[in-house]
Protein backbone atom coordinates (compact mmCIF):
# COMPACT_ATOMS: atom_id res chain seq x y z
CA UNK A 1 0.00 0.00 0.00
CA UNK A 2 2.83 2.53 1.22
CA UNK A 3 4.57 1.77 -1.96
CA UNK A 4 1.84 2.73 -4.09
CA UNK A 5 1.49 5.83 -2.06
CA UNK A 6 5.19 6.83 -2.29
CA UNK A 7 5.09 5.68 -6.77
CA UNK A 8 2.30 8.65 -6.67
CA UNK A 9 3.99 10.70 -4.92
CA UNK A 10 7.22 10.14 -6.57
CA UNK A 11 7.44 7.87 -9.41
CA UNK A 12 5.90 6.91 -11.89
CA UNK A 13 2.53 6.94 -10.19
CA UNK A 14 2.42 10.70 -10.25
CA UNK A 15 2.38 10.73 -14.10
CA UNK A 16 -0.03 8.26 -14.71
CA UNK A 17 -2.46 9.74 -12.17
CA UNK A 18 -2.08 13.57 -14.25
CA UNK A 19 -2.56 11.85 -18.05
CA UNK A 20 -4.84 9.45 -16.34
CA UNK A 21 -7.52 11.77 -15.11
CA UNK A 22 -7.46 13.92 -18.07
CA UNK A 23 -7.91 10.93 -20.45
CA UNK A 24 -10.61 9.40 -18.52
CA UNK A 25 -12.06 12.92 -18.63
CA UNK A 26 -11.58 13.00 -22.31
CA UNK A 27 -12.54 9.39 -22.57
CA UNK A 28 -16.10 9.66 -21.13
CA UNK A 29 -17.31 13.31 -22.35
CA UNK A 30 -15.69 12.69 -25.91
CA UNK A 31 -15.40 9.13 -26.39
CA UNK A 32 -18.13 7.99 -25.14
CA UNK A 33 -20.67 10.61 -26.88
CA UNK A 34 -18.71 9.38 -30.63
CA UNK A 35 -19.17 5.67 -29.97
CA UNK A 36 -22.80 6.74 -28.87
CA UNK A 37 -23.43 8.50 -31.77
CA UNK A 38 -22.39 5.88 -34.06
CA UNK A 39 -24.93 3.42 -31.99
CA UNK A 40 -27.57 5.86 -32.43
CA UNK A 41 -27.44 5.91 -36.25
CA UNK A 42 -28.58 2.71 -36.17
CA UNK A 43 -31.31 2.31 -34.19
CA UNK A 44 -34.85 3.47 -33.88
CA UNK A 45 -34.62 6.98 -31.54
CA UNK A 46 -37.84 8.18 -30.67
CA UNK A 47 -39.50 9.93 -27.62
CA UNK A 48 -40.48 6.71 -26.00
CA UNK A 49 -36.96 4.91 -26.42
CA UNK A 50 -34.98 8.27 -25.93
CA UNK A 51 -34.09 6.89 -22.09
CA UNK A 52 -33.56 3.59 -22.98
CA UNK A 53 -29.84 2.15 -24.11
CA UNK A 54 -30.96 -0.78 -25.77
CA UNK A 55 -33.74 0.40 -28.73
CA UNK A 56 -35.13 -1.10 -32.17
CA UNK A 57 -31.93 -2.31 -34.43
CA UNK A 58 -32.66 0.05 -37.50
CA UNK A 59 -30.00 -1.04 -39.38
CA UNK A 60 -29.34 1.04 -42.51
CA UNK A 61 -32.28 2.65 -42.20
CA UNK A 62 -31.32 5.85 -40.60
CA UNK A 63 -28.51 6.57 -43.58
CA UNK A 64 -31.05 5.77 -46.09
CA UNK A 65 -33.66 7.93 -45.38
CA UNK A 66 -31.00 10.48 -44.64
CA UNK A 67 -29.91 10.57 -48.14
CA UNK A 68 -33.68 10.46 -49.26
CA UNK A 69 -34.08 13.61 -47.50
CA UNK A 70 -35.07 15.67 -50.53
CA UNK A 71 -32.26 18.42 -49.38
CA UNK A 72 -29.67 16.08 -48.79
CA UNK A 73 -27.71 17.00 -51.87
CA UNK A 74 -28.42 20.66 -51.20
CA UNK A 75 -26.69 20.76 -47.98
CA UNK A 76 -23.59 18.50 -49.28
CA UNK A 77 -23.37 21.32 -51.52
CA UNK A 78 -23.49 23.81 -49.44
CA UNK A 79 -20.81 22.29 -47.21
CA UNK A 80 -18.94 21.99 -49.57
CA UNK A 81 -19.33 25.45 -51.06
CA UNK A 82 -18.88 26.32 -47.23
CA UNK A 83 -15.89 24.73 -46.64
CA UNK A 84 -13.86 25.44 -49.30
CA UNK A 85 -14.84 28.79 -50.29
CA UNK A 86 -14.16 29.85 -46.74
CA UNK A 87 -10.83 28.30 -46.62
CA UNK A 88 -9.73 29.60 -49.78
CA UNK A 89 -10.55 33.14 -48.51
CA UNK A 90 -9.00 32.87 -45.17
CA UNK A 91 -6.09 31.40 -46.63
CA UNK A 92 -5.24 33.83 -49.33
CA UNK A 93 -6.02 36.90 -47.59
CA UNK A 94 -4.52 35.65 -44.64
CA UNK A 95 -1.24 34.75 -46.27
CA UNK A 96 -1.56 38.25 -48.08
CA UNK A 97 -1.53 39.63 -44.68
CA UNK A 98 1.01 37.83 -42.96
CA UNK A 99 3.23 38.86 -46.20
CA UNK A 100 2.41 42.19 -45.65
CA UNK A 101 3.17 42.18 -41.75
CA UNK A 102 6.07 40.15 -42.63
CA UNK A 103 7.90 43.57 -43.54
CA UNK A 104 9.71 44.86 -41.15
CA UNK A 105 8.42 48.18 -40.01
CA UNK A 106 7.79 49.67 -36.49
CA UNK A 107 4.43 48.47 -34.85
CA UNK A 108 3.67 45.91 -36.99
CA UNK A 109 3.21 42.91 -34.34
CA UNK A 110 0.95 45.17 -32.69
CA UNK A 111 -0.82 46.13 -35.51
CA UNK A 112 -0.74 42.42 -36.33
CA UNK A 113 -2.17 41.27 -33.37
CA UNK A 114 -5.00 43.59 -33.37
CA UNK A 115 -6.51 41.32 -36.16
CA UNK A 116 -6.94 38.55 -33.66
CA UNK A 117 -10.20 40.17 -32.00
CA UNK A 118 -12.46 38.89 -34.68
CA UNK A 119 -11.14 35.28 -33.36
CA UNK A 120 -11.57 35.92 -29.49
CA UNK A 121 -15.31 37.25 -30.19
CA UNK A 122 -18.20 35.27 -29.71
CA UNK A 123 -19.03 33.48 -32.85
CA UNK A 124 -22.87 34.51 -32.37
CA UNK A 125 -21.65 38.51 -31.81
CA UNK A 126 -19.55 38.09 -34.96
CA UNK A 127 -22.97 36.37 -36.70
CA UNK A 128 -24.74 39.55 -35.38
CA UNK A 129 -22.87 42.28 -36.55
CA UNK A 130 -22.16 40.30 -40.40
CA UNK A 131 -26.67 39.91 -40.36
CA UNK A 132 -26.55 43.48 -39.84
CA UNK A 133 -24.16 44.58 -42.32
CA UNK A 134 -25.69 42.10 -44.80
CA UNK A 135 -28.75 42.80 -44.28
CA UNK A 136 -30.65 43.66 -47.80
CA UNK A 137 -32.55 47.12 -48.08
CA UNK A 138 -30.46 48.68 -45.10
CA UNK A 139 -27.07 46.92 -44.44
CA UNK A 140 -23.81 48.62 -45.10
CA UNK A 141 -22.31 45.91 -47.63
CA UNK A 142 -24.45 47.39 -50.07
CA UNK A 143 -24.29 50.71 -49.60
CA UNK A 144 -20.29 50.55 -50.09
CA UNK A 145 -20.34 48.11 -53.19
CA UNK A 146 -23.06 50.21 -54.74
CA UNK A 147 -20.67 53.53 -54.24
CA UNK A 148 -17.83 51.33 -55.65
CA UNK A 149 -19.77 50.82 -58.69
CA UNK A 150 -19.79 46.77 -58.52
CA UNK A 151 -22.62 45.91 -58.08
CA UNK A 152 -26.48 48.28 -59.12
CA UNK A 153 -29.19 46.39 -57.63
CA UNK A 154 -29.78 45.70 -53.99
CA UNK A 155 -28.21 42.23 -52.92
CA UNK A 156 -30.37 40.36 -50.33
CA UNK A 157 -27.20 38.20 -48.94
CA UNK A 158 -29.49 36.73 -46.56
CA UNK A 159 -33.04 35.80 -48.35
CA UNK A 160 -31.93 35.54 -52.31
CA UNK A 161 -31.20 31.70 -52.20
CA UNK A 162 -28.80 32.34 -54.47
CA UNK A 163 -26.24 34.34 -52.45
CA UNK A 164 -27.57 33.10 -48.49
CA UNK A 165 -24.78 30.25 -48.14
CA UNK A 166 -22.19 33.32 -49.22
CA UNK A 167 -23.43 35.84 -46.50
CA UNK A 168 -22.31 33.07 -44.05
CA UNK A 169 -18.90 32.25 -46.09
CA UNK A 170 -18.17 35.93 -45.98
CA UNK A 171 -18.60 36.40 -42.12
CA UNK A 172 -16.71 33.22 -41.75
CA UNK A 173 -13.68 34.47 -44.31
CA UNK A 174 -13.57 37.06 -42.07
CA UNK A 175 -14.13 35.58 -38.51
CA UNK A 176 -11.05 32.55 -39.86
CA UNK A 177 -8.43 35.45 -41.74
CA UNK A 178 -6.49 36.53 -38.36
CA UNK A 179 -5.69 32.74 -37.30
CA UNK A 180 -4.54 31.82 -40.49
CA UNK A 181 -2.28 34.91 -40.79
CA UNK A 182 -0.82 34.21 -37.35
CA UNK A 183 0.32 31.32 -38.42
CA UNK A 184 1.10 31.25 -41.56
CA UNK A 185 3.59 34.21 -40.19
CA UNK A 186 5.14 31.94 -37.98
CA UNK A 187 6.20 30.04 -40.52
CA UNK A 188 7.41 32.80 -42.33
CA UNK A 189 9.53 34.13 -39.15
CA UNK A 190 11.32 30.42 -39.30
CA UNK A 191 12.28 30.93 -43.05
CA UNK A 192 16.01 32.17 -42.46
CA UNK A 193 16.63 35.72 -43.70
CA UNK A 194 20.03 34.35 -45.60
CA UNK A 195 18.55 32.21 -47.89
CA UNK A 196 16.43 36.00 -49.42
CA UNK A 197 19.87 38.01 -49.29
CA UNK A 198 21.32 35.04 -51.05
CA UNK A 199 18.49 35.12 -54.09
CA UNK A 200 19.17 38.57 -54.36
CA UNK A 201 22.38 38.86 -54.48
CA UNK A 202 21.97 36.43 -57.42
CA UNK A 203 19.28 38.52 -58.77
CA UNK A 204 15.97 36.63 -58.00
CA UNK A 205 13.37 39.16 -58.39
CA UNK A 206 10.60 39.35 -55.75
CA UNK A 207 7.97 37.48 -57.10
CA UNK A 208 11.21 34.23 -58.37
CA UNK A 209 12.24 34.89 -54.63
CA UNK A 210 8.50 34.26 -53.06
CA UNK A 211 7.90 30.95 -55.89
CA UNK A 212 11.77 29.23 -55.12
CA UNK A 213 12.35 30.72 -51.40
CA UNK A 214 8.90 31.22 -49.26
CA UNK A 215 6.40 28.51 -50.45
CA UNK A 216 8.91 25.69 -50.69
CA UNK A 217 9.92 26.27 -47.20
CA UNK A 218 6.07 27.11 -45.97
CA UNK A 219 5.21 23.85 -47.50
CA UNK A 220 4.01 21.98 -43.97
CA UNK A 221 3.11 25.15 -42.06
CA UNK A 222 1.04 25.78 -45.55
CA UNK A 223 -0.42 22.05 -45.09
CA UNK A 224 -1.06 22.50 -41.74
CA UNK A 225 -2.89 25.59 -41.90
CA UNK A 226 -5.29 24.47 -44.80
CA UNK A 227 -6.00 21.51 -42.30
CA UNK A 228 -7.15 23.46 -39.44
CA UNK A 229 -9.09 26.02 -41.30
CA UNK A 230 -10.97 22.54 -42.49
CA UNK A 231 -11.38 21.62 -39.19
CA UNK A 232 -12.20 25.13 -38.10
CA UNK A 233 -14.96 25.58 -41.04
CA UNK A 234 -16.48 22.41 -40.24
CA UNK A 235 -16.95 23.41 -36.88
CA UNK A 236 -18.19 26.78 -37.57
CA UNK A 237 -22.29 26.14 -36.10
CA UNK A 238 -22.64 30.21 -34.78
CA UNK A 239 -22.32 31.96 -37.92
CA UNK A 240 -26.04 30.13 -39.08
CA UNK A 241 -28.58 30.75 -36.61
CA UNK A 242 -27.40 34.37 -36.09
CA UNK A 243 -27.15 35.13 -40.00
CA UNK A 244 -29.94 32.62 -42.01
CA UNK A 245 -30.77 29.91 -39.76
CA UNK A 246 -30.26 27.77 -42.52
CA UNK A 247 -32.55 29.20 -44.71
CA UNK A 248 -34.03 30.60 -47.17
CA UNK A 249 -35.45 26.82 -47.99
CA UNK A 250 -32.23 25.07 -46.57
CA UNK A 251 -29.92 27.26 -49.11
CA UNK A 252 -27.27 28.11 -46.65
CA UNK A 253 -27.83 24.46 -44.27
CA UNK A 254 -24.55 22.70 -44.16
CA UNK A 255 -24.05 19.35 -42.54
CA UNK A 256 -23.85 20.45 -39.23
CA UNK A 257 -26.67 23.08 -38.72
CA UNK A 258 -28.81 20.13 -40.39
CA UNK A 259 -27.84 17.56 -38.03
CA UNK A 260 -28.58 20.02 -35.06
CA UNK A 261 -31.89 20.93 -36.48
CA UNK A 262 -32.77 17.42 -37.09
CA UNK A 263 -32.17 16.59 -33.25
CA UNK A 264 -33.20 19.97 -31.67
CA UNK A 265 -35.53 21.88 -33.38
CA UNK A 266 -37.31 18.14 -35.22
CA UNK A 267 -36.74 15.66 -31.80
CA UNK A 268 -35.44 12.92 -34.60
CA UNK A 269 -32.30 12.14 -32.59
CA UNK A 270 -31.46 9.01 -34.91
CA UNK A 271 -31.37 11.13 -38.29
CA UNK A 272 -29.34 14.12 -36.13
CA UNK A 273 -26.81 11.11 -35.34
CA UNK A 274 -26.62 9.70 -38.78
CA UNK A 275 -25.67 12.61 -40.32
CA UNK A 276 -23.03 13.98 -37.42
CA UNK A 277 -21.50 10.33 -38.45
CA UNK A 278 -21.74 10.91 -41.76
CA UNK A 279 -19.94 14.71 -40.82
CA UNK A 280 -17.65 12.79 -38.57
CA UNK A 281 -16.09 11.01 -41.15
CA UNK A 282 -15.17 14.13 -43.36
CA UNK A 283 -13.50 15.56 -40.20
CA UNK A 284 -11.36 12.05 -39.77
CA UNK A 285 -10.45 12.53 -43.18
CA UNK A 286 -9.18 16.37 -42.65
CA UNK A 287 -7.21 15.50 -39.43
CA UNK A 288 -5.33 12.67 -40.99
CA UNK A 289 -4.02 15.22 -43.16
CA UNK A 290 -3.90 17.57 -40.42
CA UNK A 291 -1.87 15.18 -37.84
CA UNK A 292 0.48 13.66 -40.88
CA UNK A 293 1.36 17.60 -42.23
CA UNK A 294 2.17 18.43 -37.83
CA UNK A 295 4.04 14.86 -36.96
CA UNK A 296 7.50 15.82 -37.25
CA UNK A 297 6.80 18.97 -35.41
CA UNK A 298 4.66 17.42 -32.51
CA UNK A 299 7.29 14.66 -32.18
CA UNK A 300 9.70 17.90 -31.61
CA UNK B 1 19.17 49.72 -45.89
CA UNK B 2 16.51 51.54 -44.55
CA UNK B 3 13.33 51.88 -46.21
CA UNK B 4 10.81 54.87 -45.97
CA UNK B 5 8.31 52.98 -43.24
CA UNK B 6 5.97 55.72 -43.25
CA UNK B 7 3.68 54.43 -45.90
CA UNK B 8 4.12 51.05 -44.71
CA UNK B 9 2.66 52.08 -41.12
CA UNK B 10 -0.37 54.50 -42.86
CA UNK B 11 -1.35 51.07 -44.96
CA UNK B 12 -1.20 48.77 -42.39
CA UNK B 13 -3.21 51.02 -40.63
CA UNK B 14 -5.43 51.14 -43.43
CA UNK B 15 -5.75 47.22 -43.33
CA UNK B 16 -6.63 47.27 -39.74
CA UNK B 17 -9.38 49.76 -39.65
CA UNK B 18 -11.27 47.88 -42.78
CA UNK B 19 -10.71 44.43 -41.14
CA UNK B 20 -11.96 46.32 -37.67
CA UNK B 21 -14.61 47.66 -39.60
CA UNK B 22 -17.61 45.29 -38.25
CA UNK B 23 -16.26 46.35 -34.24
CA UNK B 24 -16.41 49.42 -35.16
CA UNK B 25 -20.28 49.22 -37.07
CA UNK B 26 -21.51 47.41 -34.00
CA UNK B 27 -20.40 50.40 -31.59
CA UNK B 28 -22.07 53.45 -34.17
CA UNK B 29 -25.06 51.61 -34.96
CA UNK B 30 -26.20 50.88 -31.31
CA UNK B 31 -25.64 54.85 -30.89
CA UNK B 32 -28.31 55.66 -33.19
CA UNK B 33 -31.78 56.30 -32.97
CA UNK B 34 -34.42 53.67 -33.63
CA UNK B 35 -35.40 55.41 -36.67
CA UNK B 36 -32.01 56.31 -37.94
CA UNK B 37 -30.75 53.21 -38.36
CA UNK B 38 -33.16 52.59 -41.49
CA UNK B 39 -31.88 55.50 -43.00
CA UNK B 40 -30.81 55.09 -46.68
CA UNK B 41 -28.26 55.53 -47.36
CA UNK B 42 -26.94 54.63 -43.93
CA UNK B 43 -25.36 57.55 -41.71
CA UNK B 44 -21.79 56.66 -41.16
CA UNK B 45 -21.69 58.69 -37.83
CA UNK B 46 -24.96 59.02 -35.57
CA UNK B 47 -26.67 62.60 -36.20
CA UNK B 48 -27.16 62.98 -32.49
CA UNK B 49 -25.15 59.71 -30.51
CA UNK B 50 -27.71 58.42 -27.64
CA UNK B 51 -27.14 56.06 -25.14
CA UNK B 52 -30.14 55.31 -23.58
CA UNK B 53 -30.07 52.00 -25.22
CA UNK B 54 -27.74 50.70 -23.20
CA UNK B 55 -29.52 51.00 -20.17
CA UNK B 56 -32.95 49.94 -21.80
CA UNK B 57 -30.79 46.63 -23.48
CA UNK B 58 -29.31 45.99 -20.08
CA UNK B 59 -32.51 45.68 -17.90
CA UNK B 60 -34.90 44.80 -20.65
CA UNK B 61 -33.09 41.82 -21.74
CA UNK B 62 -32.02 40.85 -17.78
CA UNK B 63 -28.26 41.07 -19.27
CA UNK B 64 -27.12 40.67 -15.67
CA UNK B 65 -28.70 37.36 -15.49
CA UNK B 66 -27.41 35.89 -18.20
CA UNK B 67 -23.73 37.05 -18.03
CA UNK B 68 -23.82 35.92 -14.94
CA UNK B 69 -24.35 32.44 -15.94
CA UNK B 70 -21.56 33.29 -18.81
CA UNK B 71 -19.13 33.92 -15.91
CA UNK B 72 -20.30 30.40 -13.87
CA UNK B 73 -19.72 28.71 -16.96
CA UNK B 74 -16.55 29.80 -18.35
CA UNK B 75 -15.22 29.66 -14.84
CA UNK B 76 -16.11 25.93 -14.17
CA UNK B 77 -14.61 25.08 -17.72
CA UNK B 78 -11.34 26.89 -17.11
CA UNK B 79 -10.96 25.06 -13.92
CA UNK B 80 -11.54 21.93 -14.90
CA UNK B 81 -9.37 22.09 -17.81
CA UNK B 82 -6.58 24.22 -16.20
CA UNK B 83 -6.46 21.56 -13.63
CA UNK B 84 -6.51 18.03 -15.51
CA UNK B 85 -4.88 19.84 -18.59
CA UNK B 86 -1.92 21.36 -17.20
CA UNK B 87 -0.80 17.70 -15.38
CA UNK B 88 -1.79 15.82 -18.91
CA UNK B 89 0.28 18.33 -20.93
CA UNK B 90 3.53 17.85 -18.27
CA UNK B 91 3.27 14.23 -18.40
CA UNK B 92 2.81 14.51 -22.35
CA UNK B 93 5.85 16.77 -22.58
CA UNK B 94 8.02 15.07 -20.00
CA UNK B 95 8.42 12.15 -21.96
CA UNK B 96 8.97 10.60 -25.96
CA UNK B 97 7.38 7.26 -26.92
CA UNK B 98 4.87 5.66 -28.35
CA UNK B 99 2.36 5.81 -25.73
CA UNK B 100 3.16 9.87 -25.72
CA UNK B 101 2.83 9.82 -29.09
CA UNK B 102 -0.52 7.67 -29.46
CA UNK B 103 -1.79 9.87 -26.32
CA UNK B 104 -1.44 13.14 -28.23
CA UNK B 105 -2.78 11.68 -31.49
CA UNK B 106 -5.72 11.28 -29.58
CA UNK B 107 -5.65 14.06 -28.36
CA UNK B 108 -5.72 16.12 -31.48
CA UNK B 109 -8.31 14.16 -32.56
CA UNK B 110 -10.66 15.53 -30.23
CA UNK B 111 -9.44 18.89 -31.00
CA UNK B 112 -10.97 18.51 -34.35
CA UNK B 113 -14.31 16.83 -33.57
CA UNK B 114 -17.27 19.73 -34.03
CA UNK B 115 -19.76 20.72 -30.84
CA UNK B 116 -22.39 19.88 -33.80
CA UNK B 117 -21.19 16.28 -33.86
CA UNK B 118 -20.73 15.74 -30.77
CA UNK B 119 -24.23 17.63 -28.98
CA UNK B 120 -26.88 14.85 -30.37
CA UNK B 121 -25.06 11.97 -28.17
CA UNK B 122 -23.62 14.56 -25.72
CA UNK B 123 -27.72 15.51 -24.70
CA UNK B 124 -29.30 12.04 -25.29
CA UNK B 125 -26.78 10.28 -22.73
CA UNK B 126 -27.08 13.23 -19.97
CA UNK B 127 -30.40 13.11 -20.95
CA UNK B 128 -30.01 9.36 -19.55
CA UNK B 129 -27.70 9.36 -16.42
CA UNK B 130 -30.55 12.66 -15.54
CA UNK B 131 -27.35 15.83 -15.96
CA UNK B 132 -30.02 17.21 -17.49
CA UNK B 133 -31.13 18.54 -14.31
CA UNK B 134 -28.14 20.19 -13.57
CA UNK B 135 -27.89 21.89 -17.12
CA UNK B 136 -25.38 24.33 -16.34
CA UNK B 137 -23.33 21.39 -14.98
CA UNK B 138 -23.73 19.72 -17.97
CA UNK B 139 -22.61 22.44 -20.48
CA UNK B 140 -19.46 22.61 -17.82
CA UNK B 141 -18.61 19.15 -18.94
CA UNK B 142 -19.36 19.03 -22.21
CA UNK B 143 -17.93 22.15 -22.85
CA UNK B 144 -14.69 21.52 -20.99
CA UNK B 145 -13.79 18.43 -22.99
CA UNK B 146 -14.26 20.98 -25.85
CA UNK B 147 -12.05 22.90 -24.70
CA UNK B 148 -9.05 20.65 -23.13
CA UNK B 149 -7.66 19.52 -25.99
CA UNK B 150 -6.38 22.41 -27.62
CA UNK B 151 -5.19 23.70 -24.08
CA UNK B 152 -3.14 20.47 -23.84
CA UNK B 153 -1.61 20.78 -26.58
CA UNK B 154 -0.08 24.94 -25.92
CA UNK B 155 0.69 24.08 -22.53
CA UNK B 156 2.77 21.01 -23.67
CA UNK B 157 4.56 23.72 -25.97
CA UNK B 158 5.13 25.98 -22.63
CA UNK B 159 6.27 22.90 -20.55
CA UNK B 160 8.84 22.04 -23.31
CA UNK B 161 10.12 25.18 -23.12
CA UNK B 162 10.90 24.54 -19.36
CA UNK B 163 14.54 23.34 -18.85
CA UNK B 164 14.27 19.77 -17.80
CA UNK B 165 17.81 20.03 -15.64
CA UNK B 166 16.13 22.45 -13.40
CA UNK B 167 13.58 19.95 -12.47
CA UNK B 168 16.67 16.87 -12.25
CA UNK B 169 18.38 19.49 -10.22
CA UNK B 170 15.29 19.71 -7.58
CA UNK B 171 15.30 15.64 -7.65
CA UNK B 172 18.59 15.26 -6.68
CA UNK B 173 18.04 18.07 -4.13
CA UNK B 174 15.91 16.01 -2.58
CA UNK B 175 12.63 16.88 -3.98
CA UNK B 176 9.57 14.30 -4.76
CA UNK B 177 8.03 14.76 -7.92
CA UNK B 178 5.31 16.06 -6.37
CA UNK B 179 7.69 18.87 -5.04
CA UNK B 180 9.27 19.13 -7.89
CA UNK B 181 6.57 19.49 -9.52
CA UNK B 182 4.65 21.95 -7.93
CA UNK B 183 7.62 24.25 -6.83
CA UNK B 184 9.65 24.27 -9.80
CA UNK B 185 8.06 23.03 -13.22
CA UNK B 186 4.39 24.54 -12.55
CA UNK B 187 5.92 28.50 -11.68
CA UNK B 188 8.34 28.85 -14.21
CA UNK B 189 5.41 27.74 -16.90
CA UNK B 190 2.80 29.65 -14.95
CA UNK B 191 2.71 32.68 -17.42
CA UNK B 192 2.20 30.27 -20.18
CA UNK B 193 -0.72 28.47 -18.55
CA UNK B 194 -2.30 31.78 -17.45
CA UNK B 195 -2.12 32.74 -21.28
CA UNK B 196 -4.13 29.29 -22.55
CA UNK B 197 -6.39 29.76 -19.14
CA UNK B 198 -7.53 33.15 -20.95
CA UNK B 199 -7.98 32.06 -23.88
CA UNK B 200 -10.18 29.08 -22.46
CA UNK B 201 -11.72 31.30 -20.71
CA UNK B 202 -12.96 33.98 -23.29
CA UNK B 203 -13.99 30.87 -25.48
CA UNK B 204 -15.91 29.46 -22.77
CA UNK B 205 -17.81 32.88 -22.27
CA UNK B 206 -18.76 32.54 -25.93
CA UNK B 207 -20.20 29.28 -25.87
CA UNK B 208 -23.39 29.13 -27.56
CA UNK B 209 -24.40 25.33 -29.29
CA UNK B 210 -24.26 23.22 -26.02
CA UNK B 211 -25.94 25.88 -23.82
CA UNK B 212 -28.55 26.73 -26.74
CA UNK B 213 -29.62 22.82 -27.04
CA UNK B 214 -29.06 22.39 -22.89
CA UNK B 215 -30.13 24.86 -21.05
CA UNK B 216 -34.18 25.21 -21.44
CA UNK B 217 -34.57 27.83 -18.37
CA UNK B 218 -33.81 31.17 -18.94
CA UNK B 219 -32.88 32.29 -15.65
CA UNK B 220 -29.88 29.73 -16.42
CA UNK B 221 -28.95 30.76 -19.78
CA UNK B 222 -25.44 32.22 -20.59
CA UNK B 223 -25.58 35.45 -22.85
CA UNK B 224 -24.93 34.21 -25.70
CA UNK B 225 -28.86 32.22 -25.79
CA UNK B 226 -29.67 35.25 -24.84
CA UNK B 227 -28.72 37.26 -27.82
CA UNK B 228 -30.29 34.23 -29.60
CA UNK B 229 -33.37 34.72 -28.24
CA UNK B 230 -33.69 38.07 -30.64
CA UNK B 231 -31.76 37.42 -33.80
CA UNK B 232 -32.56 35.80 -36.62
CA UNK B 233 -32.75 36.57 -40.55
CA UNK B 234 -36.11 38.78 -39.74
CA UNK B 235 -34.57 40.84 -36.63
CA UNK B 236 -35.15 44.30 -36.58
CA UNK B 237 -34.49 46.20 -33.20
CA UNK B 238 -30.66 46.42 -34.82
CA UNK B 239 -29.56 49.23 -32.12
CA UNK B 240 -31.06 47.06 -29.85
CA UNK B 241 -28.82 44.07 -31.09
CA UNK B 242 -25.64 46.05 -31.40
CA UNK B 243 -25.81 47.44 -27.90
CA UNK B 244 -26.13 44.08 -26.52
CA UNK B 245 -23.20 42.76 -28.13
CA UNK B 246 -21.31 45.46 -27.01
CA UNK B 247 -22.24 44.96 -24.01
CA UNK B 248 -21.17 41.36 -24.22
CA UNK B 249 -17.92 41.76 -26.28
CA UNK B 250 -16.37 45.05 -24.77
CA UNK B 251 -14.93 43.10 -21.55
CA UNK B 252 -13.26 40.47 -23.94
CA UNK B 253 -12.27 43.07 -26.53
CA UNK B 254 -10.63 45.01 -23.10
CA UNK B 255 -9.19 41.98 -21.76
CA UNK B 256 -7.51 40.56 -25.23
CA UNK B 257 -6.09 44.44 -26.28
CA UNK B 258 -4.59 44.70 -22.24
CA UNK B 259 -2.85 41.11 -22.83
CA UNK B 260 -2.27 41.12 -26.41
CA UNK B 261 1.12 40.54 -27.08
CA UNK B 262 0.90 37.73 -24.51
CA UNK B 263 -1.78 36.27 -26.15
CA UNK B 264 0.01 36.41 -29.54
CA UNK B 265 3.30 34.56 -28.25
CA UNK B 266 1.32 31.88 -26.47
CA UNK B 267 -0.51 30.79 -29.75
CA UNK B 268 2.57 31.22 -31.67
CA UNK B 269 4.73 29.13 -29.68
CA UNK B 270 2.05 26.26 -29.56
CA UNK B 271 -0.46 25.79 -32.04
CA UNK B 272 2.43 25.62 -35.11
CA UNK B 273 5.02 24.57 -32.76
Amino acid sequence: MSRIFNSMRDGVGFDLILVGAALLFLLALAGLPLVYNVLMSFQQVDMFTLGTLIRPWAGFTNYVDVVRQPEFWLVAKNTLIFVFASMAGQFVIGFSLALFFAQKFPGAATIRGLFLVSWVMPGLVVGAIWSWILAGDFGVLNTILKSLGIIQETVFWKSDPNYSIWAVVIANIWLGTAFNMLLLAVGLAAIPRDLYEAAELDGANAFQRFWTITLPMMRSTIGAVLSLGLIGTLQQFDLFPAITEGGPANTSSVAGYWSWQMSFQLYDFAKGATISVMMFLLVLFASVIYVRSTRHEVRG
Amino acid sequence: MTRPYVPWLLLALALAAFYLFPLYWMYVTSLKSASEIYFNPPTFWPIAPDTSIYPQVWFGRTMSTFLWNSVVIATGVTTITVILGTGCAYVLARYRSVWVDVGLFLILMLQVLPASVMITPLFVGFNQVGLLNYPRTAVVLAAAAKAMPFFVVLVRATFMSVPRELEEAALVDGNSRVGAFFSIVLPLARNGILVCAILTFMSAFGEFIYSKSIIQEKSLQPASVGLSGFLGPNSSDWNSIMAYSAIYVTPILALFVLLQRRIVSGLTSGALK
